[in-house]
């Protein structure tokens, strides 16, 4: 049961930070992005690249991982979601259509086969009995710090407080002097970073390899539909729901895990087509 | 010259233009009305000011051409605008609402918050109430603030009074009359609500499907036979 429970929190805590991303860019720019889980594929293959093949500190890595998914968040927004003029289907198109081709750029590069990425904090810790990687628990760790950084952010800044008012009223946001273009590319670099550096953690916890992206966008898609349009709050709970779930099935019925988390999805959507959160908050 | 000078602005929207050819000035500290029913092109009018609307003309403050400059910009410039509809931020606190009002004038943000408090005191006692639960009157409230955080010199204000109470237009009437009078303001409101817009302007145009077709003071289109028909069926 404590088992459960700590392996829960952890995966949850990794979770909440791979979904947060993609709620930003669906809450300010109202499109999803397919290609999301590329970037925390391009997050993961750029730390092992900085930090294992040339052999530079971690931290130089992390920072790495980070940035490529600012350049390629950025990248998508400016070629891609502007001149498509944010229409949702064609840009859901064009962005899953670039994580195909991605992943094939990055087999070219890096070959097929998967990566082990040593751990990024070694060793191993008991908690409350259990016994974990020091790795997870650096993971859920700094993903929660991330978040809490995140929220205040938002909250606290102007910056943060424009990429609200741009999510909930474009144009109230623009008579206030904002420039919602612009709030849209930091936006799209944000989520860059939070998507490059969940793709560092979760590498570094999952394996590391070019079809990667597809299990964090399936988990980043479930948090959305399942929690609204979110706010900050309801993408850390329905994290934690999905997050559960997982372990929970993982330990009694191993076969179907990752299925209730897709069943999940078709069923909030037929019952509750605006998520248990879903009112348009950021 | 004027403080605002409007010359010549046709609007459009793709196609279809709504403003033609709308010429008229305000000057710097006057209330200036533009009445009009439904479709008029009021706040098209308003939207081409704020630098929403592609347009073609000039619209000059202090001289300066604000048509081709974007909204950010021209809020930078000195002008605030109340929308019709608020457009307000629902799902954040009159408060935060009233901060992101001060994302161009950061530097004023203490003065004008004081100041926007003082003028609507139920904005500082419901701070942290999420404005989708506000009524009308209050969303009218925030909405003014808003645009009062911007620092503004010239102050737009969409169909204030729209959908709200008797007594809740006194109110907003008396609010803008004391920023008018008080902080030297210049204030350009667009109103269906022909008596008060009479009631506070010294300068009224009167705007139908887009061409402006008469102006002058209140006394003057009291005046007028034809407008006093078409407006008031006297």
């Amino acid at each position: 049961m404590i088992q459960i429970l700590i392996q829960g929190l952890l995966l949850s805590g990794l979770y909440a930070l791979i979904a947060i991303g993609f709620t930003l860019i669906f809450s300010v720019g109202r499109v999803l992005n397919l290609a999301y889980g590329v970037n925390l594929m391009l997050g993961g293959y750029a730390y092992f690249w900085v930090s294992q093949t040339l052999g530079m500190p971690k931290l130089v890595g992390v920072a790495a991982g980070a940035g490529i998914g600012i350049l390629f968040g950025i990248a998508i927004h400016r070629l891609i979601v502007k001149p498509l003029k944010s229409d949702p289907v064609p840009v859901e198109i064009a962005t899953l259509i670039l994580a195909v081709v991605m992943q094939a750029g990055v087999v070219l590069i890096f070959g097929d086969a998967s990566k082990i990425l040593l751990p990024i904090v070694e060793g191993n810790w008991r908690v409350a009995g259990v016994s974990v990687t020091a790795n997870r628990l650096a993971a859920a760790l700094i993903s929660w710090v991330i978040l809490i950084g995140l929220y205040f952010f938002i909250r606290k800044t102007h910056v943060g407080r424009a990429i609200s008012a741009v999510s909930m009223d474009v144009k109230g946001a623009a008579l206030s002097g904002i420039n919602p273009d612009r709030i849209n590319t930091i936006t799209w670099g944000l989520s860059g970073a939070l998507g490059g550096l969940a793709g560092v953690f979760f590498a570094s916890v999952t394996q590391l390899y070019a079809g990667m992206w597809v299990a964090p966008l399936i988990i980043a898609v479930a948090v959305v539909i399942v929690g609204g349009i979110g706010s900050i709050w309801g993408t850390l709970i329905v994290a934690h729901i999905i997050g559960f779930m997982e372990v929970i099935t993982a330990s009694f019925m191993p076969e179907i895990r990752g299925v209730v988390t897709m069943l999940l999805i078709i069923g909030v959507l037929v019952m509750m087509p605006k998520g248990l959160f879903g009112r348009g908050e950021l | 010259m004027a403080f605002l000078e409007i010359d010549n602005l046709s609007a459009f929207y793709g196609r279809a233009q709504s403003l033609h050819d709308v010429s008229f000035d305000v000057a710097q500290g006057e209330i200036v009305a533009v009445i009009g029913t439904n479709g008029a092109g009021k706040s098209t009018l308003m939207d081409s000011i704020i630098g929403m609307v592609k347009n073609t003309g000039a619209i000059r403050l202090e001289g300066a051409d604000l048509v081709g400059r974007g909204s950010a910009e021209i809020v930078r410039m000195g002008v605030g605008y109340a929308p019709e509809r608020a457009h307000l931020f629902p799902f954040m606190a009159i408060e935060d609402n009233l901060l992101v009002g001060g994302y161009t004038a950061r530097d004023d943000i203490g003065r004008n918050l004081a100041h926007v408090h003082e003028l609507f005191p139920v904005l500082k006692e419901r701070a942290t109430q999420e404005t989708s639960t506000l009524s009308g009157g209050e969303r009218q409230m925030v909405s003014v603030g808003r645009a009062l955080m911007t620092s503004p010199r010239l102050l737009l204000v969409d169909e204030p009074t729209i959908g709200l109470s008797p007594k809740v237009c006194t109110e907003i009437a008396a609010t803008l009359r004391r920023l008018n009078q008080e902080d030297g303001l210049t204030i350009l409101i667009t109103e269906q609500n022909i008596n008060f817009a009479m009631s506070l302007a010294t300068h009224v145009h009167v705007l139908e499907t887009g061409h402006l077709r008469v102006s002058g003071t209140p006394e003057e289109l009291m005046a007028d036979d034809e407008l006093n028909k078409a407006y008031f069926g006297t």
